[in-house]
């Protein structure tokens, strides 16, 4: 299969900004003590090098199509089309089957390139990352396995003692576990004792498992991911003859929903990402980030919206562990703030039936974060009431590490 | 330059001494004890630096993240951080100069402008931002807004930049430059003199801007090094750790006292 290769079509500025021209709102930086910088500056300019380099993107597409299976396919839904109100209605329903990828989800095609670029292009040879116990630390544990490479994850002492099967299979990947007890001991904590062992180690590559992070991370991740959407774009045009009339994608951080959008920015498709509302965002207790009140903000290295209360960084509260950050990436915010990416929310409620209704009716297990998705789409579908369109649901994970809550929770509503 | 902090070099200098600037989490472990620890602080150092707690710092150690999760659960922000400052100014003598450092932002949300103003009205001599980029705009308007009132940017710098980093830093640094003393975090590990000694000699070669050392310095053995290089020692976390172990405990600031005192023994050129 031939890729279709990438091409920069929204870069940030030489400072790692982008700049919404009509406000003067600048996103993204690299805000970080001086003790990381030059960490940052090799994989800046190895970044650029790897993007030039034939032999390492040839080699890299490779595994990414053979390893980790990138070309999944694209189903027509009809299943979902006719609960949405069927084709003489509402178009065509499609799904992007990312759930299909080796370890199941979205995260491992960052993960791997990330480890490929620090393998050939930094030569480092260990790894050092973080995880919420959600599916990142799993995926570089693993390109971590393939490539040779020494893993470090941090976990925070809270989401390490939650008996999880993705911490688990990090552990079975032979990945070093390092146990964070300060603070809060959950993600961010995990992730400034990560940063601290990169700081003393510049031997090593931190991996960010999300479009966030001081710059160069965000340009980087969503390029590195950003060959999801360049299939799929590829693949839906040879199905539909044309680009989608809309694309639905969940935005925690943004890898998932950059995925897909990248490749989409200049085409007619109407993007929708959408948030986790938690409980209703009306209660406070919820993890969206543009549409839950978030400000402009300063954290883990980066200028974007985030969830704070007063000064400080706010936790957010979701079912899906993959959506648990009170921020989203710089890119995405910009694009949100220049009105390319409409923002809509499902709420932990919404997404468990999905899960439910899904898991019944289409014979898939989806990521609890795909449900989020999944239960707007149907609704935003619904009111758009165009027989012509064809949508794109990114459906970016299996719900495999969701099933004890998933059976507790039908368990108990039957 | 800010008078005061000028004055405290000058007098080190006549002295053959390097100075002592002791650090804290400001309102760790609350408000009426920070301000006691603050007070018996001035007793020996030269210039006190009180930090502004932040929940996502991504540059502590332990040590100093537990302190400012005391500090922020006994309601501690920006706003009190000043007000806590400005009180203890009242109380000791005039010419021990206070320092602010802390994470973007907090600052960014306070206001960089009312932070300045704060700074001013709270008699503040200087200020340490430790994720601030030298190419962040906020840098800039942070400069600008603290020159206006005469209060100094202190820019850190580690072992691992180089002079084209340092020399940019430096134009915006004032009183003092921070050097890192070991490409670690806050308090996580032991001094490497060497590589403070290489910071130092380049930044020698291009500026003559006194020097403040600090990270992972606590022992008398430490101080005593670092001095003999350096124009200022900082110490940070060894007082914090005291905090944390001491939080109910009445003989707490005299604890502090004197491991400050104590300290203080190894300032000698």
């Amino acid at each position: 299969m031939k890729i279709p290769p990438f091409k920069e079509i929204n870069p940030p500025n030489k400072n790692g900004y982008w700049v919404n021209k009509k406000n003067g709102q600048v996103y993204g930086g690299a805000y970080i003590s001086p003790l990381l910088i030059p960490n940052l500056e090799r994989v800046e300019k190895g970044f650029k090098k790897a993007l030039k380099d034939k032999k390492f993107i040839k080699g890299l597409e490779e595994q990414l199509l053979n390893y980790i299976g990138v070309n999944t396919p694209i189903l027509f839904s009809e299943e979902l089309t006719d609960l949405a109100g069927g084709k003489n209605k509402i178009g065509k329903i499609f799904l992007k089957r990312t759930d299909l990828h080796h370890d199941s989800s979205h995260k491992p095609v960052n993960a791997f390139s990330s480890c490929y670029f620090a393998k050939h292009i930094l030569k480092v040879k260990r790894i050092i990352t973080e995880t919420g116990a959600s599916m990142n630390a799993r995926a570089v544990a693993a390109a971590c396995a393939k490539l040779g490479l020494e893993c470090e994850v941090h976990i925070g002492a809270v989401d390490e003692e939650k008996v999880n099967l993705n911490r688990n299979i990090t552990e079975l990947y032979g990945a070093k576990i390092v146990v964070v007890h300060d603070s809060t001991k959950t993600l961010l904590p995990a992730m400034a004792s990560a940063l601290r062992s990169w700081q003393s180690s510049p031997d090593s590559m931190y991996v960010v498992g999300s479009v966030a992070g001081p710059h160069p991370y965000p340009q980087m991740v969503r390029t590195w991911a950003s060959i999801i959407g360049r299939i799929a774009k590829k693949q839906f045009k040879q199905i539909t003859g044309g680009v989608p009339s809309t694309l639905f994608a969940v935005c925690g951080g943004g890898s998932n929903l950059m995925s897909m959008a990248y490749p989409l920015l200049k085409e007619r498709t109407k993007i929708f990402a959408v948030e986790s509302g938690g409980d209703g965002i009306k209660t406070g207790r919820h993890g969206a980030t543009i549409l839950g009140g978030g400000k402009m903000g300063i954290l883990l290295g980066m200028k974007s919206k985030v969830v704070m209360h007063s000064s400080q960084i706010a936790e957010s509260i979701t079912e899906a562990s993959g959506l648990d950050f009170a921020s989203c990436g710089p890119e995405v915010a910009y694009l949100h703030d220049i009105g390319r990416i409409k923002f809509l929310s499902s709420t932990d409620l919404e997404a468990k039936k999905t899960f439910l209704m899904c898991s019944k009716k289409l014979g898939i297990l989806p990521a609890i974060e795909a449900c989020y998705v999944i239960h707007s789409a149907l609704k935003e579908i619904k009111k758009r009431k165009n027989p012509r369109e064809n949508h794109l649901i990114h459906l970016c994970g299996s719900g495999e590490s969701n099933v004890t809550r998933m059976l507790k929770f039908k368990r108990e509503n039957e | 330059m800010n008078n005061d902090l000028k004055k405290i070099f000058d007098k080190a200098k006549l002295e053959k001494r390097s100075c002592l600037i002791g650090f804290v989490t400001g309102i760790d472990p609350d408000y009426k004890t920070s301000k006691k620890i603050l007070i018996e602080m001035s007793k020996y150092c030269d210039a006190i630096e009180v930090g502004n707690p932040f929940n996502t710092s991504t540059s502590d150690s332990s040590i100093i993240m537990d302190a400012n999760t005391r500090a922020l659960n006994s309601g501690a922000n920006t706003g009190k951080i000043f007000k806590l400052i400005k009180e203890v100014k009242s109380e000791i003598r005039k010419d021990i100069p206070f320092i602010i450092m802390g994470y973007l932002n907090p600052i960014y949300i306070y206001s960089i402008k009312k932070f300045a103003k704060s700074c001013k009205d709270s008699k503040v001599s200087g200020c340490i931002v430790v994720d601030s980029n030298n190419n962040a705009p906020e840098d800039k308007e942070i400069f600008t807004s603290l020159s206006k009132v005469n209060v100094s940017y202190i820019k850190l710098i580690a072992p691992t930049n180089g002079v084209s980093y340092i020399k940019k830093s430096l134009l915006r640094c004032s009183s003092f430059l921070y050097v890192v003393s070991i490409a670690g975090t806050t308090g996580s590990k032991q001094v490497n003199l060497k590589n403070v000694k290489k910071s130092i000699q380049l930044v020698r070669k291009v500026s003559k801007i006194p020097i403040g050392v600090g990270f992972g310095i606590k022992t008398k053995e430490d101080v005593s090094k670092v001095s003999k290089v350096a124009d200022a020692v900082i110490v940070g976390s060894g007082i914090v750790d005291i905090i944390g172990k001491n939080t109910k405990n009445h003989n707490l600031t005299k604890k502090i006292g004197s491991y400050l005192k104590n300290l203080k023994k190894g300032l000698k050129k």
